[in-house]
């Protein structure tokens, strides 16, 4: 576990994950649209991918 | 502004984040090298700090109050400010930094010049990254304070007692580790108010029409200093931003460098600051953009208004965080608090690390203790972490009784700055520069900024030396470019003459640290990309291109 940790694109990856998951829900739940958009669901997706693809790196550098 | 329970979770979720980096890195240290100056770091994480550790708070809000006050004329600071000087310091001047072995900026003037050189440069650094971290640090309280009436004492303990926590337990790494995290954190958490800000004003094409024409051209007011809100010419933007300061802080500044002599090898060294040239170039879209969208809202009458301080003037320095308010939702506005105090805890990290390395390498180790163990310097390393935020704090405490002190604090240092390439060039690429030459030609170029700032006035500042101002500028940005001309000229031309009359050093000593006395290494074979010089070629072709895009 350590080990993932030192890995720094694991550390964002969590990071991202879960504040972008948060965010999605939010914007699911709560739906508040900016400009026409529901900014948080659009933010919460971008997040949660670019952290999903971080940690995915990570684990294939752990594997 | 009030924040909900899921702003506030982000924003624990962040600092948590941040702590346990730094206690899982602990283990990582083992000696103070591996403390201060780890050569290990792969080099997209090297490149990525290179840009972070100069992502604090004064370019993150600085940025967009400049993009509100002069327009697309501010990414003169990175197409004109930035991008030539990282290009340079990694094809020519990261093989002298690296190959010399030196741990530090002020280490390698004891190697080329003498101790002299070293102790003013070193002196003068660290005094400088502690004031600039307390600097920070104050912004930073004062930021929370209006925004959210958090206590400023409050603040003040959260902030430094977090970076504390992680650059005292991780040091280098840990500073740097959180220093990427805090660049993707700042990037995209302040990308969606870019898009939704386009959105509302109708587009680059709806921002160009709201916005007089001055404010959209980077070039052509730069004809005569007073048709452009910046009141500089040309002459002075190249000379004075392009070379002399440019070069002088991406070129010498130990906080930046650091983060290319942490590289693995010497190809990643030089490569570093390179590579971070490209997002570099496209930063003026995140940081200045705001400024101008929060400009053409203003003129459009919008129901955004840029904030107004309470003697009817502009407060350009609050433009990013009311743009927050105004835009983002409940939880994205967790996102972009939080990306705010990244900036703010990325700059104070990255100068106590700095400082860290020089009070134990270049003052403590070299003056006061020489022949140490290693666990010693590894003690007095953290014990120096501890001490450069307890004078941080001390610092912004200080700002709030004596606010010019700051300012007179931060002339002084700009004074010892601007001279300093002009060291560094004659050092690096003439061998016949001597220590001698040196430490006066930095004396003489201090001394001249000193004097042109006290008989000349801008803005109601500077003439402190006479009743009668020789001359006036028109803006205090044009009175700091001719300062720094000045400074680097009078530097440049007393280490000439003073070197020239003083015994040359031997060749056999300035071997790895004199260009052409300095085997190049090969750069030759593999793919195009792994040649600093041809990286250098496409990020300098890049920001020309960015430039003429905005003539």
């Amino acid at each position: 576990m350590n080990r993932m940790v030192e890995d720094l694109r694991f550390c964002i990856g969590a990071f991202f994950l879960l504040v972008g998951v948060l965010l999605a829900g939010h914007g699911v739940i709560v739906g508040t649209m900016v400009a026409g958009m529901n900014l948080n669901l659009f933010t919460g997706i971008a997040f949660a991918l670019f952290g999903g693809l971080s940690l995915a790196l990570s684990l294939r550098a752990v594997d | 502004m009030r924040l909900t329970l899921l702003d506030y979770s982000i924003l624990a979720i962040y600092l948590g984040f941040v702590i346990t980096i730094g206690l899982v890195l602990k283990r990582k240290v083992k000696d103070s090298a591996g403390y201060l100056q780890n050569k290990s770091m792969p080099l997209w994480i090297t490149s990525i700090a290179f840009i972070s550790a100069n992502l604090g708070a004064q370019e993150v809000l600085g940025m967009a109050a400049s993009g509100a006050k002069y327009g697309i004329m501010t990414s003169h600071f990175y197409w004109v400010g930035a991008i030539p000087a990282m290009v340079f310091l990694g094809v020519f001047m990261m093989p002298f930094y690296y190959g010399s072995l030196a741990r530090s900026v002020p280490e390698y003037l004891a190697l080329r010049f003498d101790e002299k050189t070293r102790a003013f440069n070193a002196i003068s650094f660290a005094a400088m990254t502690v004031f600039s971290s307390g600097v920070s640090l104050y912004g930073l309280a004062i930021l929370l304070q209006v925004l959210l009436g958090w206590s400023f004492s409050l603040s003040i303990a959260l902030a430094a007692g977090v970076v504390m926590l992680y650059t005292f337990s991780g040091g280098i790494v840990s500073a740097i580790y959180n220093e990427v995290l805090q660049f993707f954190l700042i990037v995209l958490g302040i990308a969606p108010l870019v898009i939704v800000g386009l959105i509302q004003v109708g587009g680059f094409e709806g921002l160009t029409a709201k916005l007089p024409e001055v404010m959209m051209q980077s070039w052509r007011p730069l004809s005569t200093a007073s048709a452009n809100p910046m009141g500089v010419n040309a002459a002075q933007m190249i000379l004075g931003l392009g070379f002399v300061l440019s070069f002088g802080y991406w070129c010498t500044d130990f906080l930046v460098v650091q983060r290319a002599m942490v590289a693995g090898n010497m190809r990643d060294a030089q490569r570093t600051p390179i590579i971070a040239a490209f997002p570099k170039a496209l930063m003026p879209f995140i940081v200045i953009l705001p400024g101008l969208i929060a400009l053409a809202l203003t003129k459009s009458g919008s129901p955004y208004q840029l904030p107004v301080k309470a003697d009817g003037r502009m407060d350009y320095d609050m433009t990013l965080p009311t743009l927050l308010a105004h835009f983002y939702p409940t939880g994205l506005l967790g996102v972009g608090l939080t990306a705010l105090m990244a900036s703010f805890m990325s700059g104070m990290a990255g100068n106590v690390t700095a400082f860290n390395s020089v009070w134990t390498y270049d003052i403590y180790q070299a003056y006061i203790r020489p022949k140490a163990s290693d666990k010693h310097y590894l003690f007095v390393a953290r014990l120096a972490n501890v001490g450069g935020i307890l004078v941080s704090v001390a610092t912004a405490y200080l700002a709030t009784q004596f606010n010019n002190i700051m300012d007179l604090l931060q002339l002084v240092f700009g004074f010892v700055n601007a001279p300093l390439f002009a060291t560094f060039l004659l050092g690096m690429f003439w061998k016949r520069a001597t220590g001698h030459g040196a430490f006066i030609g930095l004396i003489s170029g201090t001394l001249a900024a000193a004097l042109t700032h006290g008989f000349t006035v801008a803005e109601g500042k500077g003439g402190w030396l006479t009743s009668q101002p020789v001359y006036e500028f028109p803006s205090g940005m044009a009175q700091a470019l001719t300062i720094a001309i000045i400074a680097w000229s009078a530097c440049f031309l007393v280490t000439v003459i003073v070197s020239l009359a003083t015994k040359k050093q031997p060749d056999s000593k300035l071997k790895g640290l004199v260009y052409g006395l300095t085997p190049q290494g090969k750069t030759k074979g593999g793919a195009w990309y792994s040649n600093p010089l041809a990286l250098g070629l496409v990020a300098l072709a890049l920001t020309v291109i960015l430039n003429l895009l905005f003539v």
